[in-house]
């Protein structure tokens, strides 16, 4: 047991050290955080000035079972009107998990297009879901049930979504989150009120 | 003064022995992880040697102000406690400066912890000698780590992207110029042959000094 003192400690002091430099630097981290969706979010609803959180519980089952909350934002313009929605979204992809921001237009009818928040898919292949080429396709896509198809137009804006050649996995990956959570936050919401009924 | 012109050799060697002699990568094939992970492209790169040569001057003062202290049985652990808490520090602060450079590197910036260069250098350094010779071995070794990282990745960076500190340097094919990327030299194949053929570089022209 000799010289345990020194365990205990350095321990508290060094955990003193973490504790303080997290305290302090924890705000600006969130902020960063927070900052790079809203910039992809810009990006993506051009209009987009203001970002309000939605109080309602919407809670999504994902691709593997299970169940997790959402946290919806609200896209306010200028003019503080609601020029869309956005949020972000999970699933595993080739390598480690995909994180997407997804915007859509205001009535939920079309996807405004997705960013990746963070990705680690096989460069220069599964990691050209990054690429507009490829995001660009879900731009005004409908807001609802997405397909794979391997070959195939991707200049027409539908449901179906044309694979990366190679990364068949990651595009795959892609599709099944977008799909999955906007169909699923969609129904949810509709059934809340929150959008309208109007279109079913 | 011949006692302190002894003393200024010796902190010159010691300085100039993790560049070359002792090169932490090309020489003792330390810290191999990083070096074959983060070499994709020179800012990665040079971010994750500053970070290394951070943890590194940390733990060496930490260690070399505390060597009369350690007992034999304590040793790896203390060095280890010290270690992984300046990377937890280190981290923090590109997470929170730096974000995009903390999303590249992931999980690469906690890993500096069980990276052999610090651990080895607390062992064979700092516990055994004063805060002086710790701090500028601490230097010397970090920076010839950051140099070789940097190296390994220009080399990666111009083949596989045409392009240096995210500049373009040279047209690519698709932009009207001749080069072909190669996509394969900014995966893990490109980094095992570039360090590979750099490791044999080194060993020939060492080889023939000696």
């Amino acid at each position: 047991m000799q010289q345990s003192w020194l365990l205990i400690v350095s321990s508290f002091c060094f955990g003193l050290l973490i504790a303080v430099t997290s305290a302090a630097l924890s705000p600006r981290i969130r902020q960063n955080e927070i900052n790079k969706r809203n910039r992809m979010v810009t990006v993506l609803l051009p209009e987009a000035k203001d970002f309000i959180l939605l109080d309602e519980q919407v809670e999504i089952q994902s691709l593997q079972g299970k169940k997790e909350k959402v946290e919806i934002y609200k896209v306010m313009s200028k003019a503080d009107e609601c020029v869309g929605w956005s949020f972000e979204a999970a699933g595993s992809g080739f390598a480690d998990k995909i994180k997407l921001v997804i915007a859509l237009d205001k009535n939920f009818e079309k996807i405004a297009g997705f960013d990746v928040l963070s990705s680690n898919e096989t460069p220069g292949f599964g990691d050209q879901i990054k690429y507009d080429y490829f995001r660009d396709q879900f731009e005004g896509a409908p807001a609802g049930e997405l397909r794979l198809i391997t070959v195939g137009e991707r200049e027409t804006k539908d449901s179906e979504i044309v694979a990366i050649s190679g990364a068949t996995i990651s595009s795959e990956a892609v599709v099944e989150i977008v799909s999955n959570s906007v169909t699923q936050i969609k129904e949810q919401m509709r059934k809340k009120g929150i959008i309208g009924n109007d279109k079913q | 003064m011949t006692n302190s012109n002894a003393k200024t050799a010796r902190y010159w060697q010691t300085l100039l022995a993790g560049l070359w002699r002792e090169n932490p990568v090309f020489r003792l094939l330390l810290g191999m992880c990083p070096t074959l992970a983060v070499t994709a492209a020179v800012k990665p790169a040079l971010t994750m040697g500053c970070c290394v040569i951070f943890v590194l001057l940390c733990s060496n003062i930490i260690v070399s102000l505390m060597r009369n202290l350690l007992k034999p049985h304590l040793r790896i652990l203390m060095f280890t406690l010290t270690i992984a808490t300046f990377v937890t520090i280190a981290d923090l602060f590109l997470k929170a400066f730096v974000p995009r450079m903390s999303e590249m590197l992931g999980p690469y910036v906690p890993l500096i912890i069980v990276n052999c260069i610090i651990i080895c250098r607390a062992e064979v350094c700092a516990s055994k000698n004063g805060l002086a010779v710790s701090i500028i071995d601490a230097l010397g070794m970090g920076v010839g780590f950051t140099l070789t990282l940097c190296v390994l990745a220009s080399i990666r960076e111009i083949l596989s992207t045409g392009a240096l500190f995210e500049i373009q340097i040279i047209r690519l094919s698709s932009q009207g110029g001749w080069f072909v990327p190669w996509a394969a030299m900014s995966m893990p194949v490109g980094a095992f042959i570039t360090l590979g053929l750099i490791l044999g570089l080194v060993n020939k022209v060492a080889g023939r000094k000696a």
